[in-house]
């Protein structure tokens, strides 16, 4: 047996227990992985399972600074991704380790009225609290499955989870701080930084109109309880519909800008090719790009899980997610054959921005291999492609997911 | 969390609830302690692999480096080594970028060397017996395994600082001896979970050497 097939048949063996014991079982058995390994289906895809403070079991990508992934059988278990099952992802290692939320401060400043430093009872009191359902997904996600394959973190399709966020309005703080004119951009900065001082700190940055429209809040809750610590207690940016490289963690300082942010994780990194695709053909560079922004239309089977067996001559449940980035599904369609598509049943709208279950009665398959194919579309008629588009940094990958099964 | 942070906790909780706050300040203190780093670089005779040892480290564990593709080309790894220099700063001449990024594509990639004999491999010629630690130039072994890239004197950065070293090890009589071992094998636990490399590359005057430097510090 060489590695290869050493390789395949590991993770066939993962795949079966993973599947159909689920099947079996009506649920997904995470806790015999636990401290095990996983092996996503791509070249070096081996991960170990490890617990983290706060977490189950999760994929290791990098252990410093802390970077894990969401085993994908955990989207199975519903619509919302539990606080303990949650992706971790940091940039700069020196992470905080210890926070003490009583002496807590968010600073405000930079082209407003008058800067402020907000204690976290004086945030809370600022407005009334409002609520989201909404997804946080890594703009790499899936990045192992880009074709040819690129560098950066070999994310499988884990890096996003769906929560429940508590908090105020960013506009409310904004506007406690007062906006003066002219201002273009507001950068935000959590409690993380570089390890030496001339690597670049983790800053993102808003324009101004989406930091002073209705939709992102700073958060302090999470499925009704703390932000988890690798999530970036004790608050969170929440920028709905948009990828997670915005939602920083531990959020600590918060600039009003009379002028476009520069800083290397705007200007350099997390940007996509700046036309409608988002794409170039595959190797090439861009000749012009944009900072990434807003979450393409993406569905996926959650409840069963490729490399499966399955009984043949019994109808088979399907279930799984779609979203995207806050207009809405509109509806998904599951096909054997990429030819023809049959409609699924959506499930409970938990809000635009959120994960929406879906669930689809398939007629009894035939011996064999079977080829499930799933595609969203979204309020604004965006459909999933048939075909995965390229860009080099490995980002929004949105392609019309392909789940293979053997009907036994 | 510590007994004080425990105490502090409770009083904040009282003095919450007397105040009608909510259930956010019960918890006030929150602390993690993460997982000790297991990964390791894949040991080679080229020259980068002391280097990525010594540099990678610095900033980032080793898994990211062994997840990459596995077909990546000595270009493409070359040119990913630059831009840990050009955009992350990492403390790299031209030449530790050429080495690094041929270690990485010949180990991880499948690249055949092109760069020559392996430096850093060779061995250091013994010294004399009875050669004096005061004719190693402690500063120039520091800086020529980028030690300061992680400790400082007076400050913790990735390491502990020499302060603290020599303040732990002040009443050890086992100091000198403990330290050079400690030095040449590398390891991870005493002073938190990231990972000292090994420094096998050191003379015994140089491991003499620096280990009393640090105890002095």
């Amino acid at each position: 047996m060489n590695h290869r097939d050493e390789h395949d048949a590991r993770r066939r063996v993962f795949l079966q227990r993973a599947g159909l014991g689920a099947a079996a079982m009506g649920t997904f058995p995470l806790q015999a992985f636990a401290a095990g390994h996983e092996t996503l289906p791509f070249g070096n895809g081996e991960r170990e399972l490890v617990t983290y403070p706060g977490k189950r079991p999760l994929l290791r990508v990098t252990t410093r600074p802390p970077h894990l992934e969401t085993p994908f059988s955990a989207f199975g278990e519903g619509a919302i991704t539990p606080n303990n099952a949650f992706f971790v992802r940091y940039h700069l290692a020196n992470i905080p380790k210890r926070i003490d939320a009583a002496a807590y401060r968010l600073r405000v400043g930079g082209h407003v009225k008058q800067s402020l430093s907000l204690s976290l009872a004086e945030l809370k009191a600022l407005a009334a609290p409002v609520e989201v359902v909404a997804v946080n997904q890594c703009s790499g996600n899936s990045r192992g499955f880009f074709e040819p394959r690129v560098f950066g973190a070999q994310l499988g399709n884990g890096s996003m989870g769906n929560a429940r966020w508590v908090g105020v309005p960013l506009r409310a703080v904004l506007e406690k701080a007062g906006v003066l004119p002219g201002a273009k951009q507001v950068a935000f900065n959590g409690l993380d930084t570089p390890v030496l001082p001339k690597t670049p700190d983790f800053i993102k940055a808003l324009n101004i109109d989406l930091a002073l429209s209705a939709e992102p809040i700073v958060a302090w809750s999470m499925n009704g309880a703390d932000i988890p610590f690798l999530n970036g207690y004790p608050i969170k940016l929440i920028v709905p519909g948009y990828f997670g490289t915005y939602w920083v963690k531990h959020l600590s300082e918060i600039v009003v800008m009379d002028h476009g942010f520069d800083g290397f994780f705007m200007s350099t990194a997390y940007r996509v090719p700046d036309n409608a695709c988002q794409c170039v053909p595959a190797g090439t560079a861009p000749t012009a790009t944009r900072p990434i922004t807003t979450l393409p239309v993406r569905s996926f089977i959650t409840s069963v899980a490729g490399g499966a067996r399955v009984p043949a001559g019994k109808p088979l449940q399907l279930k799984g997610i779609a979203f995207d980035g806050g207009s809405g599904i509109r509806k998904v369609e599951v096909s054997e054959d990429g030819q023809q598509w049959r409609e699924a049943a959506l499930g409970k709208d938990l809000g635009r921005f959120s994960f929406r279950e879906w669930s689809f009665g398939m007629a009894a398959p035939r011996k064999g291999e079977l080829k499930l194919m799933v595609r969203a579309t979204n309020m604004q008629g965006d459909v999933q492609p048939a075909t995965a588009s390229w860009n080099p940094g490995g980002y929004a990958r949105n392609v019309v997911e392909t789940t293979r099964l053997l009907a036994v | 969390m510590n007994i004080l942070n425990l105490i502090a906790v409770r009083v904040l909780s009282a003095a919450a609830l007397a105040l009608g706050c909510g259930a956010a300040l019960a918890q006030a203190v929150q602390s993690v302690t993460l997982p000790l780093e297991t990964a390791r670089l894949k040991p080679s005779k080229l020259a980068g692999y002391q280097l990525a040892l010594q540099k990678c480290g610095i900033c980032h564990s080793a898994d990211y480096i062994s997840q990459q593709p596995p077909a990546m080309t000595a270009a493409q790894w070359t040119a990913e080594v630059r831009k840990m220099e050009h955009a992350y700063a990492a403390p790299l001449s031209d030449g530790d970028v050429a080495q690094i990024g041929e270690y990485l594509a010949v180990t991880y990639g499948g690249a055949k060397p092109t760069l020559g004999p392996v430096a850093a491999a060779t061995p250091v010629p013994a010294a004399a017996p009875g050669t004096p630690a005061a004719a190693v130039d402690v500063q120039a072994v520091l800086k020529a395994n980028a030690c300061l890239g992680c400790h400082a004197v007076a400050q913790k950065i990735v390491g502990p600082a020499y302060h603290e070293v020599a303040a732990r090890y002040k009443s050890d009589p086992q100091a000198q001896a403990r330290l050079e071992a400690s030095i040449r094998a590398g390891g991870s636990g005493k002073w938190g979970a990231v990972v000292m490399p090994p420094f096998a590359n050191l003379s015994p005057q140089e491991l003499k050497a620096l280990a009393a430097f640090v105890l002095k510090q």
